[in-house]
């Protein structure tokens, strides 16, 4: 806790000390009379001034919420003597909103206990801690204020709000346990894959009799299994696009934790890469739990500048599976990233790209040569989008207000291209 | 010197406007120095005798200077708790009755005084005065120095 004088005490003192000595000088005794009331409140002020002792304890209502919603924050203040003017101001980082007026004025009587609820909106996802209040207590007179911390700290969560999608991208192979994904190879399964000619070993009921009876011969049905998939979210945070209140690494979250929440629905087991100056890895699993886990994982997601170059080959090995499903979420504006991602498509990975635009974050410019820049630069990202599509790796942009929806058809749409001109 | 007075009056006023828009302390310091200036000038322009209205000025002055002072205070929802203006507004109550009870007690005490006072007991006025600023300095300096 810190005190200190205000300006008018200040004044006061130096009001009540030229009212003394211009009476004495002038003779004048009125001018004692006048000066003799700020003198006496500044005397009265300081003698009877006693730093209060402030106690406050805070807890919200949850620890975890998703972007957009309310926690409310209790507060619980009480003072050993009476504040007759305490502001207090709950400390909130730039993510959570107050939607109560902050700072507020209260009058605390001695040991009144004082209880304040203050609704608080999510407005951005991250690891937040809340609950500590600053006060500063003027003393009866204004002329002393004392300033100080309050309460604990309480993490609180806030998690990404989630992206509407409905279908999601299907992985090329997948992997050896049942899940929901239907499998391109033939085996055991409930999906309708070809007909063949009955061998040994067939069973019965995989007999199709329509056949059998055209070609006179047992033919029997092939199916194509459900199996699960391994998916990799490979997300980018080198260097993102941002203005004030949204930039591609939100994006890039929030479409992360989407995706993950769905693939884990599906059975599928999922992992995270976050891929910049720092390197955070999970490796992929499945469960309810590694939800939580990737989202706590993506909640420490942020931007850390970096020289350093870095490859695949900082990450550490069966980091990404073989075989498995890459989703790259990239604003694709560091190199490291633009050549990492080339570099898992050359080691065979089935990687699909979706490209966070920038383009929303950055102005044309104004002069002849900021324009000329800026449409170099889209030239350039048209020409490396060129190159990942060369190379057979869908490449979807996604801007801000699109569904996330549009963007996985986009992809789906690509593959089935894809698959038609290799045939 | 009723000019003096007016164009002191008007400096005041000015300085106290001042201070106000641009949340200055020193400006308003300045403006109720003035105005005490003022009020020093006017003795010096009508004679001897002594100013019944006193209590009421220096109660006044008080009141203008907790006005200005409350009025660049920092901006808090203040509302959002009835009882503490209630409070405050008591407070600036009383404290006014009580500068104009301390100025009236300071008046009627000089009023009650015979004769001059001389070199001695001037002498011993400016060093109460000087006194009490000390006094107040150091107390301020032991409450901010603990």
């Amino acid at each position: 806790m810190t005190g200190s004088a205000t300006g008018k005490l200040h004044v006061y003192v130096v009001l009540a000390g030229l009212g003394l000595l211009g009476g004495l000088t002038l003779g004048r005794p009125e001018l004692v009379a006048i000066a003799a009331p700020f003198a006496l409140f500044v005397a009265l002020a300081l003698v009877f001034a006693k730093p209060p002792s402030l106690k406050a304890s805070s807890e919200i209502t949850r620890e975890r919420q998703l972007e957009g919603r309310h926690v409310d924050l209790l507060l619980e203040l009480s003072a050993d003597r009476t504040v007759p003017r305490l502001e207090v101001l709950v400390d909130l980082p730039e993510a959570l909103v107050a939607e109560a007026p902050n700072p507020i004025l209260i009058r605390l009587a001695r040991g009144e206990r004082r209880e304040l609820e203050i609704p608080l909106r999510c407005d951005h996802w991250g690891a937040h801690e809340v609950g500590e209040v600053v006060w500063r207590a003027q003393d009866a007179y204004g002329l002393l204020v004392y300033e100080g911390r309050a309460g604990e700290a309480h993490p609180l969560k806030v998690y990404p709000r989630g992206e509407n999608v409905q279908r999601l991208l299907r992985p090329l192979e997948t992997q050896a346990f049942s899940g929901n994904q239907v499998a391109r190879n033939r085996g055991e399964g409930i999906e309708f894959a070809d007909l063949r000619p009955f061998t040994p070993g067939d069973r019965v009921r995989r007999v199709n009799w329509r056949a059998t009876a055209r070609r006179g011969e047992p033919w029997v049905n092939e199916m194509h299994p459900e199996r699960n998939a391994d998916v990799v979210l490979f997300v980018d945070t080198f260097a993102e696009a941002r203005r004030d209140d949204l930039g591609t690494l939100d994006l890039s979250v929030r479409a992360a934790a989407a995706l993950a929440a769905l693939y884990l629905r599906e059975k599928d087991r999922v992992g995270v890469v976050s891929f910049g100056g720092v390197l955070n890895w999970l490796r992929v699993t499945s469960g309810t739990t590694q939800l939580y886990r990737i989202v706590d994982s993506l909640l420490d997601a942020e931007i850390v500048l970096s020289y350093a170059w870095k490859d695949l080959d900082v990450m550490p090995p069966r980091t990404i599976p073989p075989r498995a499903l890459v989703i790259a979420l990239s604003p694709l504006l560091d190199d490291r990233a633009v050549g990492a991602l080339l570099d898992l498509r050359a080691r065979g990975f089935d990687l699909a790209v979706v490209e966070l635009s920038p383009f929303s974050f950055v102005s044309e410019g104004e002069s002849e040569v900021e324009r000329l820049a800026y449409r170099l630069w889209r030239l350039r990202r048209e020409a490396l989008r060129s190159k990942y599509a060369s190379l057979g790796v869908p490449i979807v942009e996604w801007r801000e207000g699109i569904p996330m929806e549009a963007v996985v058809e986009e992809v789906r749409a690509f593959r089935r291209h894809a698959r038609v001109l290799r045939a | 010197m009723r000019y003096l007075a007016l164009g002191l009056g008007g400096a005041a006023l000015a300085l106290l406007a001042f201070g106000l828009a641009v949340r200055w302390p020193g400006a308003l310091g300045l403006g109720l120095a003035a105005l005490g200036s003022e009020y020093a000038v006017l003795f010096a322009a009508e004679g001897s005798t002594l100013d019944g209205l006193t209590p009421v000025y220096a109660a006044g002055l008080l009141l203008v200077a907790e006005l200005a002072f409350w009025s660049i205070e920092r901006r808090v929802a203040a509302w959002s708790e009835p009882t503490a203006l209630e409070w405050r507004l008591a407070r600036l109550g009383v404290a006014c009755l009580g500068a104009a009870s301390v100025a009236a007690l300071a008046t009627l005490s000089s009023a009650a005084a015979t004769g001059g006072g001389g070199v001695v007991l001037e002498s011993f006025g400016v060093g109460a005065a000087i006194g009490s600023v000390v006094i107040l300095a150091l107390l301020m300096r032991r409450l901010f120095l603990r």
